[in-house]
């Protein structure tokens, strides 16, 4: 191609690898206006948007983990302050049981003092029936030892002994009675 | 593929006659390669995911690549002038693997590198005075003032050096594949010239690419701090 183009213009000057002269220094020129066409170029089309399109996004980003980092610790606040409730829920229910329990302690201490003392009543109660009781069959049991005896000394002194005599020892007897029940 | 720069076209303009060089034809093919390129992208752009797959992650890694590189070099406070490395790095990077086509790379004409040295070289100037105000005009006169034509000779003496090193690399690569191509039979110029240009275009071009790149980095840092 280049040689077509060569061919194409007869006039033009042979090539060479390396020279400094006028010609050199319009090349220079040239390429440094070249340079900064395709740095400008460049700059404006790709440089310059990929950038900002990266910034944007690492702003983004960051953004985004900023947010998380803020409701992460918004939730860690949140969970701490649930512990504390959940905490002073337990101590609360603790002392809620453990005043229930000494209610109930003292309730039943009341209640077996109570139940003590009117099981002592009742056996004082029992006591003083059993004793009136006794007394009660003793003095039955006397009566009836005192019938059952005169009853026989009676059918005795029937078979052995006349009417006066009968009287005369009724009588001493029922004075003897008389004496002994009001040692009583 | 020879090894002298052809002369394409010869424009007068008002009296002054102006050789279109084949460096300079070559550029204007690379540049319309690229804007074209950058065109496709930018209007792939819009289609961007925020998670990057495929083609996107390639190009974002890159941009990221090369702006994790020039700002680790120039540091803070120069992000204006990284549009233009960017430049420089595709379009040098791009001339060298354009000879792979066995088309002569522009960056193989003292030319072009000089060019681009010599921006590098106003840019450095520029960043001196913008950060360093008078201080810098001082440190031509360091450690004493009859030090000035060295320093100012040290520092003229950088565009060329970083131009010459440029140069002389990619025309060494293209002499040597030029003589290649001349001297030996037919036969042998299948295949061996595939290993030969991956070395001296692909690998030492993206080398010389950035060597260029990171040189001219420091050479602005150095003049800014």
């Amino acid at each position: 191609m280049y040689n077509k183009i060569i061919f194409l213009a007869e006039s033009v000057p042979k090539g060479r690898v390396f020279a400094i002269d006028t010609q050199t220094l319009i090349s220079i020129g040239i390429q440094l206006l070249n340079g900064i066409i395709l740095a400008v170029a460049l700059g404006f089309i790709l440089y310059k948007p990929l950038k900002n399109f990266m910034q944007k996004r690492t702003e983004r980003i960051q953004s985004q983990i900023d947010d998380t980092d803020a409701k992460m610790a918004e939730a860690k606040e949140l969970m701490a302050e649930y512990n504390r409730k959940i905490d002073d829920i337990s101590k609360e229910r603790i002392e809620i049981l453990e005043d229930a329990r000494l209610k109930a302690d003292n309730e039943r201490k009341i209640i077996l003092e109570e139940a003590r003392q009117e099981a002592d009543e009742i056996k004082k109660r029992s006591l003083e029936s059993v004793l009136a009781d006794e007394k009660h069959l003793l003095e039955e049991t006397r009566l009836t030892i005192i019938e059952l005896a005169s009853l026989m000394a009676e059918k005795y002194i029937a078979q052995t002994i006349d009417q006066e005599t009968q009287n005369k020892i009724f009588n001493e007897t029922l004075a003897q009675m008389e004496g002994a029940k009001w040692q009583d | 593929m020879n090894l002298e720069i052809d002369n394409l076209w010869v424009i007068n303009i008002a009296g002054v006659e102006i050789w279109i060089t084949e460096t300079i034809y070559n550029t204007w093919i690379i540049m319309l390669i690229l804007i074209v390129l950058a065109v496709i992208i930018r209007f792939k752009l819009k289609n961007f995911k925020i998670v990057p797959k495929g083609f996107q992650s390639l190009i974002e890694g890159a941009m990221e690549t090369f702006d994790n590189f020039a700002d680790n070099t120039l540091g803070e406070g120069f992000s204006d002038i990284v549009p233009w490395f960017f430049m420089v790095f595709v379009f040098i990077l791009s001339s060298c693997l354009f000879s792979v086509f066995g088309l002569r790379a522009p960056t193989a004409d003292w030319a072009t590198t000089f060019a681009l040295a010599l921006a590098s070289f106003v840019i450095m100037i520029f960043m001196g005075f913008k950060h360093q105000k008078g201080k810098y005009l001082k440190t031509f006169f360091e450690p004493n003032f009859i030090f000035f034509p060295l320093n100012l000779i040290g520092e003229l003496a950088k565009p060329v050096s970083l131009s010459f090193r440029l140069f002389g690399n990619m025309l060494s690569g293209t002499i040597i594949l030029t003589l290649y191509y001349a001297l030996t039979p037919l036969f042998v110029q299948i295949g061996i010239p595939a290993l030969l240009h991956t070395f001296f275009d692909v690998i030492f071009g993206a080398l010389q690419t950035y060597i260029f790149v990171i040189i001219s980095l420091m050479y602005i840092r150095g003049a800014a701090e």
